[in-house]
């Protein structure tokens, strides 16, 4: 207790001393040194949040659950799939130099590749990464792709008229999945699938606006049918095979963004 | 025997499993445990049933949260077996020794968990022979909680057809009186008491905890018997009544009334009063399910104050000095006790929002569970750490897990040439009527062709009420009076309906309670037959802890009453009166955690427009405010 009295007392006389100091100083020179002081902090922090923008390195994987992403997540990570997964209850989040580009000579920009679970639930999470992607990837099952069709397209529908997707017009990738099993859909049938529904599905959603889920843009001209090429943003399509390994054109599009 | 022993992180990666055990399990249920459970918040509880046909898997786990990665045993449900907790408590400690985010293989484990299984194996096999009863009768207490939620779907149809396998049952148990008279082996008899329960389903499951105990087997299954004797004579008891009641509400005569005054009032006569009914629904406006909601960013900020003003009393508890310094310095681990005074805050308060206590209590559980272990970033109190998990929890909880787009639905009824049929449900004087006007409204609003069903054969003045609505909104209703069965009522309208083209048929059905059996029977009924695209659970916001129980039972009935093996059950909410309870919207949160339903309406005034979609943000934050 003595101890903690003898510091207080030191503060207290440090303290006096400042203040006899700041008097002497003409208050012009002080009113300049705080205005000083205030103007590189603001450049500061100005350049550090450009700076970020500037270079963003984000690849958001993203999809209904059960569609692979988490697989084509280690695959680009590890090249290999484990012992399997089981559905997520979080993203997977890394920094890292595809595994495909290990073998190359120079420096390698590593991505940032973040793996959004696909379940209904957990969609919100989405909204944390979005702002700052560089790219989307939707991950479609190409093999049980009927079933799911109109989940799918709603799913994807919301993330394409997301007022941090419009604005900012990031890519996005629609890659089917499980093509290496002999019944799945080509990549041409799933788009049409899926611009077909996306165009029914804007029939009914311009007539609501949900309070929550506000989609903030429409899609597409009116009175037109809708096809991706109306998007603000560029919309390809890709093929992969997540369990062998064959996402040669998945890391194609991430470089294609994120340049190595 | 253990079927199988998972090792997965939180982001999905399975790190080990055994391969020794190598069973390849039917279906899914891990994928389903994740699903069904561990992201409805339900990770506070003890087990899981995943049933399959085929097999009946209890599965356990357990977190280890700092490091972001589940344990998960399964096992066959009729083995009780012991040592899985502590085997999962063991293999926890052992790994997460071993683990290294960067690694994802992990071969050398094996032959730990040989030597871990192998010491929870002998250790089981001791406790039992030691302390034979008393373990058995807690595990078995243990099991039959954890299989309550499961169970609804195993034991369903039993209530309609089982006077035969009832009396089988008497048979199996009196064989089993006798033999249990002869042999006092014990391990005999728990053999005997796992097959019976298998024969019997669950409603002997209460004789499998005293296994060990022969007389208190005995004891239990007289009793056993004896209930399901009365079960019986219940049972035949009103399936007597029931022709009976049918016979005297066709015709009842009063003594002094004339006999053959016509009760049925609701023919279309025509009363040239009410056709005078101008119509004045024609256009209200736009619904408010339209109108998007601007939420104000200010209050946001508030609100972090605001909860900053909440927390102190919980940190001056352990002086300002040391709180101070665990903030910067950022703790250890956070244990049970650290989280308790912050989650009862916690508690309270979602309880005084009007949340179901039981309901408030599972969640916190489930937050504590999923924070428990992880350690405190620096500059954060804990208080702070739980309301933020808290808050993710509710967002995912209320987030809808199927899509509430019912325009998206109808326009696809449409295309396969079929009306979209409706069913309201719910208990009296929610406001089942009024807000099948407003849907009516909102639906008319977008070009689709509306038919109303009267399926309220029940109170009188149900009918006519509907058919004012129907006028004003110009609406076709379609109806047959009182004392029809609804069922056969909402069939036809649903068939009236493809007929003349309308797409949507909304069907109203009379308020009952959920203890109600011979309503719900009938409700179930109606639902079988005419297999709706939607059935809709009109409740009301006001409701505390009832909510619950309404819920729990409605859709329990519906499954047990049900004679088709799959039955459908509440597909979505209708919350009323929401403009009454102010900041007090627990309801919300208490119904869709209890059913699993979306909210798809709020209903929100007296007038047509008065329908809303729930806003889930706003919502999260009046209910932590």
């Amino acid at each position: 207790m003595d101890e903690f009295e003898q510091w207080k007392e030191q503060v207290v006389h440090w303290w006096n001393l400042g203040l006899e100091y700041l008097h002497q100083v003409p208050p012009t020179q002080l009113y300049a040194a705080a205005a000083v002081l205030a103007f590189t902090t603001f450049l500061l922090l100005l350049t550090v949040r450009l700076f970020k923008r500037a270079k963003s390195h984000t690849i958001v994987l993203t999809g209904l659950s059960g569609s692979g992403k988490t697989v084509l997540f280690y695959q680009l990570r590890d090249g290999s799939t484990h012992q399997g997964t089981v559905t997520s209850m979080e993203p997977n989040e890394g920094t890292f130099i595809l595994h495909s580009e290990t073998t190359k000579k120079g420096k390698i920009k590593p991505v940032h590749i973040v793996d959004i679970p696909g379940h209904s639930r957990l969609r919100p999470k989405l909204d944390e990464y979005l702002p700052k992607a560089a790219g989307i990837v939707f991950v479609v099952d190409a093999l049980e792709f009927l079933p799911n069709c109109r989940a799918a397209s709603e799913y994807l529908y919301d993330i394409l008229t997301k007022g941090s997707v419009v604005k900012k017009k990031i890519p996005l990738l629609i890659l089917c999945n499980k093509t290496d099993k002999v019944t799945a859909h080509s990549k041409e049938f799933i788009r049409r699938q899926i611009e077909k529904e996306i165009d029914k599905l804007r029939a009914s959603r311009s007539a609501i606006s949900d309070a929550d889920i506000a989609n903030e843009f429409t899609l597409g001209v009116a009175g037109e049918q809708f096809s991706f090429s109306q998007c603000y943003n560029e919309v390809t399509t890709a093929e992969a095979s997540g369990l062998n390994g064959e996402i040669s054109q998945l890391e194609q599009f991430i470089r294609k963004y994120v340049k190595p | 025997m253990l079927e199988q022993l998972l090792i997965f992180t939180r982001g999905g990666l399975i790190l080990w499993t055994c391969k020794e055990l190598g069973n390849a399990l039917r279906g899914s249920p891990i994928d389903t445990l994740i699903r069904s459970c561990l992201l409805e918040e339900r990770s506070g509880a003890a087990s899981y049933n995943y049933d399959v046909p085929g097999a009946a898997y209890t599965l356990k786990w357990t977190f280890h949260n700092e490091l972001g990665i589940v344990f998960v045993a399964v096992y066959q449900r009729i083995l009780h077996l012991l040592y899985v907790e502590d085997l999962l408590a063991m293999v926890k400690r052992e790994f997460s020794e071993i683990y290294d985010p960067k690694r994802t293989v992990y071969h050398d484990f094996d032959e730990t968990f040989r030597q871990l299984k192998m010491e929870a194996e002998a250790r089981a096999e001791d406790m039992k022979k030691s302390n034979p009863v008393g373990r058995t009768i807690v595990n078995g207490k243990k099991q039959g909680q954890g299989q309550k939620p499961g169970s609804e779907g195993g034991s369903k149809k039993k209530s309609e057809g089982s006077l035969k396998s009832d009396g089988g049952d008497g048979d199996n148990l009196r064989g089993h009186k006798m033999e249990n008279g002869h042999s006092n082996d014990h391990f005999v008899v728990t053999k005997e008491s796992k097959v019976n329960s298998n024969i019997n389903g669950k409603e002997n499951e209460s004789s499998n905890v005293g296994a060990f105990d022969v007389n208190r087997l005995q004891k239990l299954k007289v009793k056993g018997g004896k209930k399901t004797d009365t079960a019986t004579n219940t049972t035949t008891k009103a399936s007597k009544a029931e022709p009976k009641k049918k016979m005297t509400k066709k015709n009842r005569v009063w003594d002094e009334s004339p006999p053959e005054t016509k009760l049925d009032f609701t023919d279309p006569v025509g009363e040239n009063g009410e056709s005078n009914i101008d119509v004045v629904a024609a256009d209200q406006g736009e619904s408010m399910m339209d109108k998007e909601e601007i939420l104000s960013s200010e209050s946001e900020t508030e609100e972090d104050d605001d909860v900053g003003m909440n927390n102190k009393p919980d940190a001056k508890k352990k002086g300002w000095f040391s709180s101070m310094f665990q903030s910067i310095a950022g703790k250890a681990n956070l244990e049970k006790s650290d989280l308790e005074p912050a989650l009862k805050a916690l508690k309270d308060r979602l309880m005084t929002k009007n949340v179901a206590e039981e309901i408030a209590e599972k969640l916190c559980e489930s937050v504590a569970a999923s924070l428990e272990g992880k350690k405190l970033a620096s500059f954060t109190r804990i208080s702070s750490t739980v309301h933020a998990a808290m808050e993710e929890a509710l967002v995912r909880i209320l987030t809808p897990k199927r899509s509430i787009d019912i325009l998206r639905d109808v326009h696809v009824a449409k295309e396969q040439r079929k009306p979209y049929v409706v069913v309201f449900v719910g208990v009296n004087g929610v406001g089942k009527s009024t807000n099948l006007a407003k849907v009516a409204y909102w639906l008319q609003q977008h070009n689709i062709n509306v038919m109303m069903a009267a399926c309220d054969t029940f109170r009188s003045g149900a009918v006519e009420q509907l058919r004012t609505h129907a006028r004003r909104l110009q609406i076709p209703i379609f109806e047959k009076g009182y004392e029809k069965d609804p069922a056969i009522v909402a069939k036809e309208a649903i068939q009236e309906a493809s007929r003349n083209g309308s797409d949507v048929v909304l069907v109203d059905t009379a308020g009952r309670m959920q203890d109600n059996e011979p309503l719900m029977r009938a409700l179930s009924k109606l639902i079988y037959l005419n297999n709706p695209d939607l059935v809709l659970f009109v409740g009301e916001a006001l409701v505390g802890n009832d909510a619950v129980d309404q819920l729990s039972k409605f859709n329990q009935k519906l499954a047990d009453l049900s004679a088709s093996a799959n039955p459908r059950l509440i597909d979505g909410i209708l919350l009323t009166k929401f403009d009454t309870i102010d900041d007090k919207v627990g309801a919300a949160l208490s119904m869709v955690y209890i059913s699993g339903a979306p909210v798809m309406f709020v209903g929100c005034g007296q007038s047509y427009t008065d329908l809303k979609k729930l806003n889930v943000k706003s919502i999260v934050k009046t209910l932590l405010k």
